[in-house]
């Protein structure tokens, strides 16, 4: 009980400092969304998209699936390995260690919160691509891109989590997270159509975890029938996700790096 | 009744010797400092009494638990006040300390802990529009808002000017009113001796001396002697005279003394007596604590 009401307040903690934020919330809202727009706009003359599922779907399905995964994972992956490092160098993760707090609700502290803003992101991109931009959106396809949503946090902030260590300043995690999310944005079918990459490029991603979790978005937000909820990203995800809480619960360090 | 017991304690980074066989104990209630010069091993120790550094040897208990061990509940009855720390400056003081004190099973209130370290006035404030003065005070006002029975204070007063010096000190001696014991490693020779009941003074991971201040001026101070060097007199004459080892310096006769001062200036006061001599600008300096300190730690140099 006692855990919950923690990770609770940590989690609303970081709300509160996220939505004073302008800088944050620019980045996690503003940028899949103008993007939505923009490559939606482009692209529009295409009308379908050959996606990795295999079969064209609308070109705005495959934009307001893929860009809403982009737009988690470089809210999560950034936010987390930002948030951490940040609070670890300031010795305000020192301070939690040294209190009566468990270590645990900070952790879950993180993903209520990333939860939270990714659920906002899915609402925001949702309501564009329905009200502006026609996508006939579903129940189910919501509830799916839900399920989704919290698979991303778990997994995202597992990675993030896992490389703290090699983070020696927040603004090294500032850069990096951009970095690897825009490189993965690329190869896995989130900007360009992935017919438009290399076969290798585009089996290779299949491994990590950004392309099976835009496919599954693209492909909840394009099927006219039965549920759309595949397996892969929860398989995909769900190891990555457990292998790097696993290295994270062997390399995390609650002291500051640097001296 | 001990807080902390520290016996043997050891600990290496490397081929480096940080903590050195040290021992020492806390008794409840009081204000125990650990003075040294920076690299002294002041802070390993006090982070090794924390829980943070696992010592290489020698035992420590504190409040009756290996921190290395100690369960959850025992970090209720502990706070810190670290050495320099930023906050999330987009939260108010207040929010920052109520975050924190939903961490302890019985927190003080976040107003009266606010008002305790000056802070009041400044409770909706964003941490990040604060002076760094102020954002000492909130350090200190989380370390207190747990309601610890124990604190560790960790150079809490650098950067503080001598007023938000002075109000500090009132803030610390109103919590050794209250009872709660503390831990405090300085620089400032006047803090220690204001603030501790005893002192250990480290040098190279060692402790060099322990004790009162008071005990320890007496045990390793010494008092200097100095005056104008009379006109026509012999500094080795003075020094047979006197008995004392007085050496010359712009003029100026001067000599570190310890128990021998007594007899050491009786017979320089018969002599000015008997000779008609006036010792001009004569002065006996007690020693202070800041003596003391360089005196031990300059030890083997």
């Amino acid at each position: 009980m006692r855990f919950v009401r923690l990770s609770l307040s940590l989690a609303m903690y970081n709300l509160r400092a996220y939505l004073r934020s302008a800088r944050t919330v620019a980045l996690g809202v503003i940028m899949p969304v103008g993007l939505l727009v923009i490559l939606s706009w482009v692209f529009a003359h295409q009308g379908t998209i050959a996606a990795a599922a295999g079969y064209p779907i609308s070109a705005i399905a495959f934009y307001a699936g893929g860009l809403t995964s982009y737009g988690l994972m470089l809210g999560t992956f950034t936010g987390v390995m930002v948030a951490v490092v940040s609070a670890r160098e300031a010795g305000w993760l020192k301070r939690f260690r040294a209190s009566p707090m468990p270590p645990g609700s900070y952790l879950s502290g993180q993903i209520v919160f990333n939860v939270l803003i990714s659920m906002g992101l899915v609402i925001v991109m949702m309501a564009i691509a329905s009200l502006v931009y026609g996508l006939h959106l579903r129940f189910i396809s919501l509830v799916a891109m839900f399920c989704y949503t919290m698979l991303g946090v778990f997994c995202f902030t597992a990675v993030a989590l896992a490389i703290t260590r090699l983070v020696t300043t927040p603004e090294m995690g500032s850069s990096v997270g951009p970095f690897v999310t825009i490189t993965l944005s690329f190869t896995s079918g989130v900007f360009l159509p992935p017919d438009l990459m290399p076969h290798w490029l585009v089996s290779f991603s299949n491994y990590l975890p950004l392309e099976p979790l835009a496919q599954s978005m693209q492909t909840a937000l394009s099927v006219s029938s039965g549920t759309g909820i595949m397996f892969r990203p929860f398989v995909v995800l769900g190891i990555w996700g457990i292998v790097a809480f696993v290295v994270a619960r062997w390399t995390f360090t609650w002291q500051p790096l640097r001296r | 009744m001990t807080v902390i017991e520290v016996s043997n304690l050891t600990k290496k980074f490397g081929r480096f010797t940080a903590v050195d066989d040290v021992s020492f104990h806390v008794n409840s209630g009081e204000i125990f400092g650990l003075l040294g010069e920076n690299g002294a091993g002041k802070t390993t120790t006090i982070e090794m009494l924390e829980g943070f550094q696992r010592p290489d040897g020698g035992s420590i208990k504190v409040l009756d638990h290996n921190p290395q061990h100690a369960p959850r509940e025992w970090r209720d009855r502990i706070g810190l006040v670290l050495q320099e720390s930023e906050f999330d400056p987009l939260h108010s003081v207040r929010e920052t300390l109520q975050l924190f004190a939903s961490f302890f099973s019985h927190p003080r209130d976040v107003d009266e802990t606010l008002d305790m370290v000056g802070l009041a006035d400044k409770a909706n404030e964003r941490v990040g529009r604060l002076s760094g003065g102020q954002k000492r005070r909130v350090d200190v006002a989380l370390g207190i808002v747990g309601r610890p029975q124990l604190l560790f204070l960790d150079e809490p007063t650098t950067g503080f000017d001598p007023v938000a010096r002075r109000e500090f000190w009132q803030v610390i001696e109103g919590l050794r009113d209250s009872g709660t014991s503390m831990v405090l490693t300085t620089h400032y020779m006047e803090e220690a001796e204001r603030l501790c009941d005893r002192l250990a003074i480290m040098s190279k991971g060692q402790i060099v001396a322990e004790g009162t201040s008071a005990a320890l001026i007496s045990a390793f101070g010494a008092t200097t002697v100095r005056f104008e060097l009379p006109y026509d007199v012999d500094l080795s004459a003075l020094c047979t005279l006197a008995g004392a080892p007085f050496v010359l310096r712009d003029n100026i006769v001067t000599a570190l003394l310890g128990d021998e001062l007594e007899s050491v200036l009786l017979r320089l006061l018969k002599w000015t007596k008997a000779t008609g001599t006036v010792l001009h600008r004569l002065e006996v300096v007690r020693p202070t604590l800041n003596d003391v300190f360089l005196g031990a730690t300059r030890g083997d140099e």
